[in-house]
């Protein structure tokens, strides 16, 4: 992209980096002489990484195996959130009146309600009651050593069976809402004569959709999407109410038995920034190679 | 021109009405036939209804009151009715809607794939020999906003040839394009009228309606005002209403 902006700084910007400067400096100040804050980093290395004097190596301590524990929840929670809004985002715009109320009932609920509401709803009713009805957790704890530990590589170790599931589970609906809407956008941004081209040689309703709309749709909502899988990452911090092991609740755990706050809410802010800032990167490409390609 | 006029009715439509919200009528009991290999040439003011028309005859428009039927089949609520219908009525839109993001021998290829199932190698045939037929074979693997204007409408005429259609629809087909490509499009129409194709052809073109026209249709207002051969009606019109119009556009010099 070619940009006419002038990179020279302007007064105003003096201004605020001035400005920027000076709450950096009295936040210091405030840290060092009023609170007497005293820095302890040399207690956060062992709870990222520690050494297992029985298996004889390095393994994951609380902090990474959360940072491992957000990744699975995000990747899960966007396939599973994709799907949802997929789905939902095609039914939005169905001829069918039915699929199109259902899909509003659901955009409409979900996005009226705190996602910290819908996190406790799933845990307390939807794990307590349908889960454990199913008997999802005892055919886990059931299965055989292998399959436990693949479970476990590609979910969760089997004790968190429930709150590992109603976490993605909220998370996906949550997320699947905000997805339907863009992929309801998406496809309402082609124009009307793509459709009727398509009816006029004959294609199904069906066909029109796979062949013509949705491939185009698609692309036009990359953007927005990707925006949305960022948001994923931050926002399944919130299942941190229901003890899924994640980044944000290991957080609160070494904080609670080291009282090192400022260190362990760095360290946790520079791991989701790490997270969130790749997978921009990892998008930013993306759209480029996409541009690049037309 | 009549002369060559020797088949069956192939569209017939009784009493077609159509209305649009906020009681806008669209079409006011429209009837029309159309024998097998006619070229009928439709004009009027904009908002007369003649876009409305072609679109009800494939099934783009719902019609609220009266009866389609073409090639013996009705235009009526049956599915497997209407999808033939759709697949033998070909349609050529005022702006063209190709399919960006396919390229252009996908575009052609798509409905024999898809709708007549046909096998790659047959599909890749037609789409060869239709591209050679309207002149731009050499852009089979170029993208759609790759081509002008008049190359992009003679690939949907080639598409909706690809279907092997009884009768094409043309709305518009040259009102979107730079005047010196209308001539490009018009050519390729010209071939199809001489090849016996039947065409109903919504246009401001008069000189392409006294060239290959066999009947003009003058509408206005949802309604069908004059019907008459090409030669009446621009030599000798019936309705006042028709000699107006045709001052009109005549007047202004272009078409």
């Amino acid at each position: 992209m070619k940009s006419n902006n002038k990179r020279k700084l302007k007064k105003a910007d003096f201004i605020i980096l001035g400005l920027a400067a000076v709450l950096v400096i009295y936040i210091v100040y405030r840290i060092k002489v009023t609170i007497r804050y005293e820095w302890a980093w040399e207690i956060l290395p062992k709870y990222i990484f520690r050494f297992d004097d029985k298996l004889g190596r390095w393994v994951s301590a609380a902090i990474f195996s959360g940072f491992i524990m957000t990744i699975k929840l995000s990747i899960w929670g966007i396939i599973l959130g994709t799907a949802i809004g997929i789905v939902m985002g095609i039914l939005r715009v169905h001829t069918e009146l039915f699929g199109r109320v259902i899909s509003r009932v659901y955009v409409d609920l979900i996005r009226n309600i705190p996602p910290l509401v819908l996190v406790f709803i799933f845990y307390f009713f939807f794990s307590s009651q349908i889960l454990d009805n199913l008997g999802l957790e005892e055919l886990v704890k059931a299965s055989g050593p292998v399959i436990q530990s693949i479970l476990t590589v590609i979910f969760i170790k089997p004790s968190l069976f429930n709150e590992f599931l109603s976490a993605v589970l909220s998370i996906a609906l949550y997320e699947g809402a905000y997805i339907t809407e863009i992929v309801r956008a998406g496809i309402e941004s082609i124009p009307k004569g793509q459709w009727e081209a398509g009816h006029a040689i004959g294609l199904s309703r069906y066909r029109q959709f796979r062949h013509i709309i949705l491939p185009q749709a698609l692309r036009n909502v990359l953007p927005p999407l990707s925006g949305q899988f960022i948001s994923t990452i931050k926002d399944s911090a919130i299942v941190s109410v229901i003890s899924v092991p994640e980044l944000s609740f290991q957080g609160m755990q070494v904080m609670a038995s080291t009282y090192a706050s400022f260190e362990t809410w760095i360290v946790i802010t520079g791991l989701y920034f790490i997270l969130t800032f790749s997978c921009a990167a990892f998008f930013g490409r993306l759209l480029q190679r996409l541009k690049a390609a037309d | 021109m009549n002369s060559k006029i020797t088949g069956d009715t192939i569209i017939s439509t009784k009493n077609i009405s159509k209305t649009f919200s906020r009681d806008i009528k669209a079409l006011e009991k429209v009837s029309l036939e159309v024998k097998q290999k006619e070229v009928v040439v439709i004009i009027g003011p904009s908002g007369s209804g003649k876009s409305t028309l072609l679109r009800c005859l494939n099934g783009l428009e719902e019609i609220d009151e009266g009866s389609i039927t073409i090639d013996n089949t009705p235009l009526d609520g049956h599915h497997h009715n209407r999808l033939k219908i759709r697949t033998e009525v070909g349609m050529v839109f005022q702006n063209f809607n190709l399919f960006p993001h396919m390229t252009v021998g996908d575009n052609i290829r798509i409905g024999p794939r898809h709708v007549r199932k046909q096998n790659q190698a047959e599909a890749d045939q037609i789409t060869d020999e239709l591209l050679k037929k309207v002149g731009i074979y050499d852009k089979i693997d170029a993208y759609p906003r790759q081509l002008s204007g008049g190359q992009q409408q003679r690939v949907a005429i080639a598409r909706a040839l690809a279907m092997n259609p009884l009768i094409m629809l043309f709305d518009e087909p040259t009102s979107a394009l730079d005047p010196e490509m209308v001539g490009e499009v018009l050519e390729v129409m010209k071939d199809l009228a001489h090849e016996g194709m039947t065409m109903l052809v919504v246009t401001h073109e008069m000189g392409f309606a006294r060239e290959v026209g066999d009947r003009i249709i003058f509408m206005d207002e949802g309604k069908i005002v004059e019907e008459n051969s090409i030669d009446d009606f621009f030599d000798n019109p019936e309705e006042k209403r028709s000699k107006q119009f045709l001052s009109k556009i005549l007047h202004n010099g272009g078409c």
